[in-house]
């Protein structure tokens, strides 16, 4: 009886294995009389397309669109590299940085956007003209940059009254002067110069000072590292002085520092107003914001990092022309600039915020988003590479991590790296 | 069919039984590894077909310092993990042996370590050991200095250790314990007839015993020192200065941050014989035929 009870129950499972397995080969073929649309998993993005979607539909310009959050847990690039390896990618995908269109258009899995018609077009009326070099690969734009959000300091307002008289550090020296009495007086830290561990950290801390410090100039080209000179060195000599004197900690891992005050400065990007407004509100009360420190004048304008996301179409797209037409009405269109930076809070990508008279409204109820729209400007995204982890991951373990656990001079930490860079950028070839 | 059915003999329900097995393995360990095998030795990057690279992968691999010092951060963390996890667990289960009432619960508080979610005890690890955390902060108060658990390259690597010796202890111990318990009693009666003393009890007696035991705890310490992942990669992210980066942190970077699954499958292939080679070497070794005469 029960030995009749196994074969039955193996025989059952077999069947259904077999038949589950044989599901595969049904998958229906991709609609080609709809734009397929990711765009990037949070609440802010998703509003915003909600709405643009919808009046793209209603307007009967083009093709209609559909569209989903990029579907992830974690990562947004693994998730589209599944896609594209299991074929299930959309035609057009938000939320891809730089290093990461380079990885694909190298994989010739992009379409390249500046062969598409329209696009002089669409550069001219989003006024991207200067925006826009930096995405060029080879000759090509293959990812159109949705937002460019600058880097820039918070300070909080209450010890920069108590101990700097009110006023913004924008020198190497100021931070030095408000870190010793912050210090000495309640034993915190003047200001966060390690942003963490991850290779993308470096982003916001030797990136974007050294940005500062050598008026935006790239820290790699053409295949080689270029930050070992005078501002690299200025940037790593004031890291080092920070850890020798013990003005900064080593990590903030336990919460966020600004708002037990453990540390009277750090580098934030205007996404993080929201956060702060929804879950710290009292402490954005408290906070003023700042350029990224350099040695320039006080009233100097320099240069920041720019965490900046792209839009891209796919060259397995069987409606890539159609897809642009869409894109091309998003992103040309002032009112949904307009639109994105409401729901978002992050700046649309182009140089004429702060002129045009669209925007001037919002800037003048929002006065903090409005400081980081003046840098939008001066704002660089990261180095265009493919070799982006690697090129950061030396940054971190050559450079910066010696002068934070203190086991390298400056010099010799910037010599280090750059020879390093090089190495693995050969290697990688 | 229901002829079919009656037909099968028993030893044939065996084999079909078995066939489920090895059709399991097939489909999710034997086809991995032979395309496994077939990619380390091509070039491919997700597209297209895979083409035949000879040994330029391995030539890569070679060359590349993130994966050997990888691979030399797993000697570093199995020389801290392998005597905490073992002193642990072997604590655990004679304690447990000791315990009178509430052995099952006991034994169930150290499992719940074992089933907990790696990334969420991380995260709480990663908050109470950071410079600016609560222990810090108390230690500050106390003493006026911060220990550096996650900045000093040897304190991460034992910060790890601890963590991942806390995730397994119990579940060693349990092995350890279920040896002990297979130890006839009449041996310890006739040691006490001796006055043998307990320390030569315990090297003559009970650890020889449980020799099967030990060389399963052992092979498992092996296994998660080439394979640990998430606690490295949440609470320290490989560094500091990289020295907590280990091989799956590597491997898992160069397949998917990279885009080179060649290389990252010629990485995996090298860690899957070394670790191989280790085990192989520690039974050949340690391992003992334990008979009682």
């Amino acid at each position: 009886m029960v030995l009749r009870a196994i074969r039955s129950l193996w025989l059952a499972g077999s069947i259904v294995l077999l038949t589950s397995c044989s599901g595969g080969h049904n998958r229906s073929p991709p609609d080609s009389q709809v734009i397929r649309l990711w765009v990037g998993p949070n609440e802010a993005e998703e509003s915003f397309w909600k709405v643009a979607v919808v009046q793209w539909n209603a307007s009967g310009q083009g093709l209609p669109v559909s569209f989903t959050t990029i579907p992830t847990s974690g990562n947004s690039e693994d998730t589209v590299l599944s896609a594209l390896v299991a074929q299930t990618e959309p035609d057009v995908s938000t939320n891809v940085f730089s290093g990461f269109a380079m990885q694909l258009a190298n994989l010739q899995q992009l379409e390249p956007l500046s062969s598409m018609p329209g696009y002089a077009d669409l550069i001219e009326r989003r006024h991207m003209t200067k925006l826009i070099r930096n995405w060029q690969m080879n000759g090509n734009v293959y990812a159109i940059p949705l937002y460019s959000n600058p880097a820039l300091i918070w300070w909080r307002a209450d010890v920069l009254a108590k101990y700097a008289n009110h006023q913004v550090p924008r020198t190497y020296e100021d931070v030095y002067q408000l870190s010793e009495r912050y210090a000495a007086a309640e034993h915190h830290y003047g200001f966060q110069v390690f942003a963490g561990r991850g290779w993308e950290d470096r982003w916001f801390d030797f990136i974007a000072f050294y940005y500062a410090a050598s008026n935006g100039r790239a820290y790699i080209e053409n295949g080689k590292a270029t930050y070992d000179n005078a501002a690299g060195l200025k940037v790593a000599a004031f890291m080092d002085r920070m850890y020798k004197q013990g003005w900064t900690a080593a990590d903030f891992d336990a919460g966020d520092p600004l708002v037990s005050g453990m540390t009277a400065g750090a580098v934030h990007g205007p996404w993080d107003l929201g956060t702060f407004q929804r879950l710290y509100p009292e402490t954005l009360k408290n906070i003023v914001i700042g350029p990224i420190i350099s040695d320039f004048g006080p009233e100097a304008h320099r240069a920041t990092f720019a965490d900046s996301k792209g839009i891209v179409i796919f060259r397995s797209s069987k409606v890539a022309k159609e897809a642009f037409a869409f894109v091309s009405w998003v992103l040309g269109n002032e009112q949904l600039n307009l639109l994105w930076l409401q729901k978002t809070g992050m700046l649309p990508a182009r140089d004429d915020l702060l002129r045009n008279p669209v925007f001037a409204d919002f800037f003048a109820t929002h006065p903090e988003v409005r400081v980081y729209a003046t840098y939008v400007d001066v704002a660089t995204p990261p180095a265009l590479n493919e070799n982006t982890i690697d090129i950061q991951k030396v940054m971190t373990q050559e450079l910066v991590g010696p002068l934070v656990y203190r086991t390298k001079a400056p010099q010799a930490a910037l010599d280090d790296a750059a020879a390093q860079t090089d190495k693995i950028l050969r290697i990688r070839q | 069919m229901r002829r079919f059915i009656g037909r099968i003999s028993e030893t044939q329900v065996g084999a079909l039984l078995a066939l489920s097995y090895l059709l399991f393995s097939a489909v999710f360990w034997a086809y991995p590894f032979i395309w496994l095998t077939i990619l380390s030795f091509s070039d491919w990057r997700y597209f297209g077909a895979p083409r035949f690279s000879g040994l330029h992968n391995l030539l890569v691999v070679l060359r590349d310092p993130d994966f050997w010092g990888g691979l030399w951060n797993v000697i570093r963390f199995f020389s801290i993990y392998f005597p905490i996890a073992f002193a642990g667990s072997l604590g655990f289960a004679f304690g447990l042996k000791h315990v009178g009432r509430g052995k099952a619960f006991i034994a169930l508080c150290f499992l719940l370590a074992n089933i907990s979610s790696g990334v969420a005890f991380s995260l709480v690890f990663t908050k109470l050991f950071s410079s600016t955390g609560p222990i810090n902060n108390m230690v500050f108060s106390c003493f006026g200095f911060r220990i550096p658990w996650m900045s000093d390259p040897t304190l991460a690597m034992l910060a790890i250790a601890l963590v991942v010796a806390w995730k397994f202890v119990g579940y060693y111990g349990l092995i350890i314990y279920s040896g002990l318990q297979t130890i006839p009693r009449d041996l310890y009666d006739a040691a006490l007839l001796d006055s043998t003393p307990p320390l030569k009890r315990l090297f003559r007696i009970t650890l020889p015993m449980i020799n099967a035991q030990l060389i399963m705890v052992m092979v498992f310490t092996i296994l998660v020192s080439f394979g640990i992942f998430t606690e490295p990669y949440l609470i320290t992210g490989g560094g500091p200065l990289g020295r907590t980066n280990t091989p799956m942190m590597v491997i898992y970077e160069t397949a998917f941050r990279r885009l080179q699954p060649g290389h990252a499958a010629m990485m995996s292939v090298i860690v899957a014989t070394a670790s191989y080679l280790l085990i192989r070497i520690t039974r050949k070794l340690l391992e003992r035929d334990v008979k009682l005469a």
